[in-house]
């Protein structure tokens, strides 16, 4: 449905994008991860057929953003980072406006318009200014105006950020919602824990350039390196350290606040063999537990590192 | 949807009706214009019958509808030149302030359909302000001196102004990203509209020769501002001593220059020739608004600012539709490249 070919965007003698390539085959939920000012919204305007790349292609359901913008932009939905909202209309007629936009007719875009708060929730505020909404609330009347000519795809960039907690998880009902529906959706965020569990796929940018993409449990697994281990021993410290450190799988073993700390490389079965080198020495292990945020360190550590 | 309907439909224009008519901002801004104005008819009025009642003992009604009118319709283009721009000049960059520029372009609306969705709706508010003023105008009609068709002309002259005034706020608002740059840049043109061209006529005037047979005109671009054509219609006649200088160094007025202030004469010289002078300012005098001589020879004065002002709205329109795209291509009507062959 999406495809991205070797996608380049350079502002002066900035490159925003080096060679993005990715694709998000129909009925996907594409989780675009990477750190504020990686490329993320580049790529999304350039999928939005909003901004010229300076190099390669992109397509939106066999149509070239570049070349067929009207037929991209029947089949997208876009919702910006921020909050596009006029003073003085009402929900109702916010909707209405933009459903007039894609050349809906009157009586279709009465019903559309119901439809549309109905799935956002929002049927009561019909008539409420736009302005006067909270943040939450404009962010499902902003998801709403993407969906007012029921796109394909829809091009959602941070539709959480800045959402209280509970308003993320009801954005997240309705984003499954419409996957339920058959929408594809790019949904781009700099939290990658806040996709995991929403995405079937993943992709990880960091500074113009594609980490990683694939299968949410694949990509996950190719970065789930540099774990962190806490481990706490009867006694006997210094000949645990002893132990770990020349083990293939460590990185490095320190210790911190009477705990040994260990960096280890490797999914769970390199951590039960650590666990059992240790017992097999006659080493007492009293605890031993992955650190807490090891999943969002090593995603961090990933787009820190400088890109080789 | 046929070509005609397409290009005709706009929903930004009842959009911009219905968010611009919902503020306290439009009636405020109809009352003050209307006090306005109102307020300058009454006060250019008792000027004018005090004056003229202590140099004359008695005026004359016709005198006082056309002085009155001259005032009314040089104030209402003035205030339209204060109101245009503050309605047009954040029309788009307000748009890109607010954040909802791109929600616009992912739509099949085309930068094009913005532009002159904008205009319309903010050009309706300018009809509607001049709608209002016609009863003010109609005072005038009480005292005669004026008839219909100049208050026809003169309220299509200013009708002109506030387009041009509308197109170049648009302009301007595409060019730059923020509304204060746009909205200082607009009226910035607003007064080289009004004054800069009107001035141009004292600084640069038409040189008169002695030897031309048709009365001179003003230079073509000082016709540009509104203030030419419409002293011209006020006063169903030339404006007085502007435009033209003659070789004696003075500048006109020249409907007194139209009597020959020497008839030419050939006389026989020593050497057997004849040499001949030319009569001085041989020309038949020029009267009503007819442009008697220069690019726009025959022309009403207002004829030639109407057009003049059209022109500049072309090319503010074309500069529009060249920056608003946001791939910045010169492609504003958006014509999709043929769809792929299937496969």
């Amino acid at each position: 449905m999406i495809a991205v070919e070797q996608l380049t965007k350079v502002y002066g003698n900035r490159s925003a994008l080096d060679h993005v390539s990715f694709e998000v085959p129909e009925r996907e939920i594409f989780g675009f991860v990477g750190p504020n000012g990686a490329g993320k919204t580049t790529t999304l305007r350039i999928l939005a057929a909003l901004l010229e790349p300076t190099g390669g292609k992109a397509f939106i359901d066999g149509a070239d953003v570049t070349k067929q913008r009207e037929r991209v932009h029947m089949r997208i939905g876009y919702m910006p980072d921020f909050f596009g909202v006029y003073d003085q209309l009402t929900v109702g007629e916010y909707l209405d406006f933009y459903a007039a936009c894609y050349r809906q007719s009157k009586r279709r875009r009465q019903k559309i318009v119901e439809d549309l708060l109905a799935l956002v929730g929002m049927i009561d505020r019909k008539h409420q200014l736009v302005d006067t909404l909270s943040r939450g609330l404009k962010q499902r009347v902003c998801l709403a105006r993407a969906l007012v000519h029921d796109p394909a795809v829809l091009l959602l960039d941070e539709p959480a950020s800045g959402l209280d907690p509970r308003a993320r998880v009801e954005m997240r009902e309705i984003l499954k919602e419409l996957q339920g529906m058959g929408k594809t959706i790019v949904i781009s965020s700099h939290i990658l824990p806040e996709l995991t569990d929403l995405c079937t796929m993943i992709g990880i940018i960091d500074r113009g350039r594609m980490r990683a993409t694939g299968p949410v449990r694949e990509v996950i697994a190719g970065l789930a390196t540099g774990r962190r281990l806490r481990i706490n021993v009867i006694g006997e410290k210094d000949a645990a350290i002893e132990i770990l450190t020349p083990l293939e799988s460590i990185r490095h073993v320190e210790s911190v606040n009477g705990a040994i700390e260990a960096e280890y490389v490797g999914d769970e079965r390199a951590a039960a063999d650590i666990l059992f080198a240790l017992t097999g020495a006659g080493i007492r292990v009293s605890s031993f537990t992955p650190v807490d945020g090891g999943l969002e360190d090593a995603f961090l550590k990933a787009t820190s590192e400088e890109v080789g | 949807m046929n070509a005609v309907s397409n290009a005709l439909w706009n929903p930004i224009v009842a959009k911009e009706y219905r968010t611009r008519m919902r503020t306290w901002r439009s009636p405020f801004a109809i009352t003050v214009y209307i006090l306005l104005l109102g307020g300058l008819g009454w006060a250019a009025f008792s000027l004018i019958v005090a004056s003229t009642s202590q140099a004359f003992g008695a005026g004359s009604g016709s005198n006082y509808g056309q002085l009155l009118f001259t005032f009314l319709i040089i104030f209402q283009v003035a205030l339209l030149g204060f109101i245009t721009p503050a309605l047009t000049a954040g029309a788009i960059s307000g748009e890109r302030e607010r954040q909802t520029i791109d929600l616009l372009f992912v739509t099949p609306i085309s930068p094009f359909s913005i532009i002159w969705g904008k205009l319309l709706a903010s050009m309706s508010f300018v009809i509607l302000l001049l709608v209002l003023s016609i009863p003010i105008f109609s005072l005038v009609f009480l005292f005669g001196g004026i008839e219909l068709d100049q208050v026809v002309y003169a309220f299509a002259v200013t009708g002109a102004t506030a387009l041009t005034l509308g197109f170049i706020g648009i302009a301007f608002s595409t060019l730059f990203r923020r509304t204060l740059p746009a909205t200082v840049a607009a009226y910035g043109a607003a007064f080289v509209l009004f004054v800069g061209f009107f001035a141009y006529g004292y600084v640069f005037p038409t040189e008169a020769d002695p030897s031309v047979t048709i009365a001179p005109a003003p230079p073509a671009v000082t016709l540009i501002s509104p203030v030419v054509p419409l002293l011209a219609i006020a006063s169903n006649q030339p404006i007085q001593g502007y435009g033209i200088r003659y070789k004696d160094g003075s500048q006109g007025p020249y409907l007194n220059k139209g009597v020959p202030a020497q008839a030419g004469f050939c006389a026989p010289t020593v050497s057997g020739g004849v040499t001949c002078s030319p009569a001085v300012y041989q020309f038949t005098s020029a009267t009503g608004t007819t442009l008697p001589s220069g690019l726009f020879a025959g022309w009403q004065y207002w004829q030639a600012s109407i057009l003049m002002q059209l022109l500049i709205c072309a090319v503010a329109l074309l500069v529009s539709a060249l920056v608003l795209p946001p791939a910045r291509r010169f492609r504003p009507w958006r014509r999709d490249a043929p769809a792929p062959a299937a496969a």
